[in-house]
């Protein structure tokens, strides 16, 4: 399957489904040294949430973190 | 007196964002030499192998401490009210924070809010139990939806931001104030000099929010004092009750008595 994480294509070996926490992993080495939140497919996950979220072929996660702004 | 967010009393009026400064030391001190109690920021993507991002964070939480501050995320970049509620909530979870400087742009242009997905925003956001600070035109009837909403403050534009062109509309800006004696209005983008923020706060403005003009100085950390103490005249200026502009001049110095006074006509 393949999923995308900030626009990014991630092609998976696996075929079912692997937890938000999971996915995460793609994205940065150790999640739990950063500071960030998730979306899936636009709609916000909490934290207490990623394990049993399931992402599926054809999900978009955004991760996003501080930055300035005005 | 002090500076009304939902509650939250607040000795500086004055807002500031963290963007745009030539270095995050700049900025630090920047912010520090402004006393601003409010510090914007923002969530975006980031490449997860760079540290700017975190060192950005780490400042800010020293700022935040230092001046024992609040900071107020935005949803800037947001098109959707969909997506301006998903930013809000991702916000609040990364900042602990029920405040939302809510933007929703209508126009890349002048980069306008759509007063359409704002409301639409407002009202979603509101029944989830944030504390809405709405960035808007300077349309009065907006600005009194908003207030029906439920918005305790409202923040119109003095002008689209980064231009740094002032109070384009001072008239509307005024009636905004007038009809909304209740509502704590903050004067939010297009401000390019203290004389401008000083202006709004003459008006009987609470607060000003700006970013740029600071940012974009030769010297970031003097501009931000000259700031500070802009409003601090402005208000000042409005408690003491301005003068009534007159139409024909008027002799400061009595005339009674005026040596060699003879009647012209």
């Amino acid at each position: 399957m393949k999923i995308h994480i900030n626009g990014t294509a991630y092609p998976l070996t696996a075929v079912q489904p692997i937890t938000l926490t999971t996915a995460l992993t793609l994205h940065f080495a150790e999640p739990q040294q950063s500071t960030f939140a998730v979306a899936l497919n636009g709609d916000f996950v909490g934290k207490g949430d990623y394990e049993s979220t399931m992402i599926t072929s054809g999900d978009s996660i955004d991760v996003l973190q501080p930055i300035q702004g005005g | 007196m002090s500076l009304n967010i939902y509650g939250t009393m607040l000795d500086s009026r004055l807002l500031i964002g963290s963007a745009l400064y030539p270095s995050p030391e700049v900025m630090k001190q920047a912010i520090l030499a402004s006393e601003s109690q409010v510090i914007t920021l923002s969530l975006k993507r980031q490449n997860p192998n760079e540290q700017s991002g975190q060192q950005i964070w780490d400042y800010l939480q020293e700022i935040v401490a230092d001046n024992f501050a609040y900071l107020l995320p935005n949803t800037a970049g947001c098109k959707t009210a969909k997506e301006a509620v998903t930013l809000a909530k991702m916000s609040r979870e990364i900042f602990r924070t029920d405040w939302i400087k809510l933007e929703v742009i209508g126009d890349d242009y002048n980069l306008q809010p759509d007063p359409i997905e704002l409301l639409s925003a407002t009202e979603t956001l509101i029944k989830d139990g944030f504390k809405v600070l709405p960035y808007v035109t300077d349309d009065l009837v907006l600005c009194q939806r908003l207030s029906d909403l439920g918005c305790e403050v409202i923040m119109p534009w003095a002008s689209p931001i980064g231009t740094g062109k002032g109070l384009m509309n001072p008239y509307n800006l005024e009636t905004i104030r007038m009809r909304l004696p209740n509502t704590t209005l903050i004067l939010d983008a297009g401000i390019g000099k203290p004389s401008d923020a000083c202006l709004a706060m003459e008006m009987g403005y609470d607060g000003v929010l700006l970013n740029s003009a600071v940012a974009l100085a030769d010297d970031p950390a003097a501009m931000a004092k000259a700031f500070s103490l802009a409003l601090q005249a402005g208000e000042q200026a409005y408690k003491g009750g301005i003068m009534p502009e007159r139409q024909t001049a008027h002799p400061s110095t009595p005339t009674l008595d005026t040596p060699f006074w003879h009647q012209n006509h």
